[in-house]
């Protein structure tokens, strides 16, 4: 089946599991920003749960298929008609040629995951075919999708069935995050208020925010730093607190290196959580030791296998 | 350990982040041979060293956090760091002129060099690639001279051309592809070192050695790609 984009919206991309193994070279991650969300529309369609898919952000996204297929969306709250018509996320839905989907604009949460059987053709790059846009490599010429593109989907074995996530299988967008985080690197160059303030504050997420990070704001921390930190490995979910003070959580596209203190570290139970959040949204941080994160993402694991049994691979 | 305080050596595994284990080591060839070596036994996801640290993340829902720190401590004590004689040594060719190296007539005045003179203390010695990072390939190239020791930009370039060379904070930065930095410009290399289509998409790697050869803007202009 091809897919004709009419409307691209603010940032539609390819996406599909993370570059593993090659952050020693400079390469991001990448990837679905909330991977739990594209294996639960590829699920649907009865792909692999990394199969290459759209993400939206923020605004939807409208298109035309050229040919029948399937197709599902997951992800934040929208509303998704096709042909005009409102249909439902969280479901397989059956395409024929000409028809319109159109996804709107996200209410609560900030990507959508527009997934189609098969999965979008695109060739792996490093390892994956996720778009880095900050390189212009990878998903559909490196770039976010524009009006008139021409995605392909690859061959399906099989005819998915129809079939919806189960009611609680279906994570909610929210405009206010609690976040499980551990100790980062360098907590200690906060001063004592400032370690209690970090997991005591509703941090507003600010205007910068997008798949390389999320500035903080709300609360400004006291660090010990003088700037002159040696730079050191950092990863998606790691918060940054540089010398103004001001905290800047780490996204899917981070770089692989930082110099500025890591104060905490999401935990990666959690980290799926952070391709939803939107400027605006509230965030707490609740403080976990290690063990006890681990513990937590064993039991969510457990949860989710039932409906994701190579959950695993995404949380 | 007080608050503002840090030991330079803290040779033990420590957490951070219910994932990472670290361990921080003063020699950043000691911390690239210890990921490298982390790396080759497959037990990690992602073995990333710093410039005097070295991270490793772990499968936290099979490998518990006291093992990963044991194994990261076992491989501290069995680290073997290549001799230098051994690294593979890279010619990277620089277009040391007033467009390729936009900021170099800067940097000289604030040095307090003539251009000839710099080029000669850039060209005239052997580097080593500190480490890969930042973006992907970006090197960071250790052992500038003392004296050709500059901040970064205050304002950084929203875009610089692949191939772009700097100098910050006593290294010499090589941006392998165009997109946005801070250090800096003083030349441009026309040769091709990140291709990620390519089969070997890494020209350059931590641990090699480095020299920077003059060339002129005409010889530039006819190896440039594109």
């Amino acid at each position: 089946m091809r897919i004709r984009v009419i409307k691209p919206g603010l940032q539609t991309t390819v996406q599909a599991g993370p570059r593993r193994g090659m952050r020693h070279l400079g390469v991001p991650a990448s990837g679905a920003a909330d991977p739990l969300s594209l294996a639960l529309a590829n699920r649907l369609v009865g792909n692999t749960l990394l199969s290459p898919a759209l993400e939206t952000t923020l605004t939807g996204v409208s298109m035309r298929f050229e040919g029948d297929g399937f197709v599902a969306i997951t992800g934040a709250s929208a509303k998704v008609r096709l042909n005009g018509e409102r249909v439902k996320r969280h479901r397989t839905l059956a395409v024929s040629a000409g028809d319109e989907l159109e996804v709107g604009s996200a209410k609560a949460g900030a990507r959508n995951y527009v997934a189609f059987a098969g999965g979008v053709a695109i060739d792996d790059i490093l390892g994956s075919a996720s778009t880095y846009l900050p390189a212009g490599f990878g998903g559909y010429e490196g770039r976010a999708l524009q009006a008139g593109d021409v995605i392909a989907t690859r061959q399906v074995d099989t005819v998915p069935q129809l079939i919806k996530t189960p009611g609680e299988f279906r994570p909610r967008a929210a405009t206010s995050w609690a976040l499980r985080a551990c100790n980062g690197a360098e907590i200690d160059l906060l001063d004592r208020q400032s370690k209690f303030d970090l997991f005591d504050t509703n941090f507003t997420i600010g205007h910068r925010a997008d798949r390389m990070g999320l500035q903080f704001e709300g609360a400004s921390f006291k660090v010990a730093s003088g700037g002159q930190l040696d730079s050191a490995p950092v990863f998606p979910g790691t918060i940054q607190c540089p010398e103004d003070g001001k905290p800047f959580l780490l996204s899917i596209d981070a770089q692989t290196i930082g110099g500025y203190p890591r104060v905490a570290q999401i935990a990666r139970t959690d980290r799926h959580l952070i391709g939803q959040l939107r400027p605006g949204d509230h965030v707490r941080l609740l403080w976990r030791d290690e063990q006890s994160a681990a513990e937590e993402l064993r039991a969510k694991h457990d949860y989710w296998r039932q409906w994701l049994p190579d959950v695993a691979q995404l949380i | 350990m007080a608050s503002g305080t840090r030991e330079i050596d803290r040779a033990e595994a420590f957490a951070c982040g219910d994932d990472l284990v670290a361990v921080e080591l003063a020699d950043t060839r000691v911390c690239q041979a210890l990921a490298d070596q982390l790396r080759e036994t497959g037990d990690w996801i992602e073995c990333v060293a710093g410039i005097a640290s070295c991270v490793a993340q772990f499968d936290s829902a099979t490998i518990s956090l006291d093992e990963a720190r044991e194994r990261l401590k076992s491989a501290i004590g069995q680290v073997r760091v290549t001799d230098d004689e051994v690294a593979v040594l890279v010619e990277v060719p620089v277009c040391y002129c007033g467009v390729c190296g936009a900021d170099l007539d800067d940097v000289c005045e604030k040095l307090g060099l003539s251009r000839d003179v710099f080029i000669e203390m850039h060209t005239g010695r052997e580097y080593r690639i500190d480490m890969l990072g930042f973006t992907p390939g970006f090197a960071f190239v250790g052992g500038l001279d003392a004296a050709l020791n500059v901040p970064r930009r205050t304002e950084p370039r929203v875009r610089l051309e692949s191939g772009s060379i700097g100098i910050a904070g006593g290294r010499t930065g090589i941006y392998t592809l165009a997109g946005p930095g801070g250090w800096p410009l003083v030349g441009r290399t026309p040769a091709t070192l990140f291709d990620p289509s390519a089969a070997e998409p890494f020209q350059l790697r931590a641990g090699m050695r480095v020299r920077f050869v003059p060339i002129s803007h005409e010889e530039f202009a006819t190896r440039v790609p594109g």
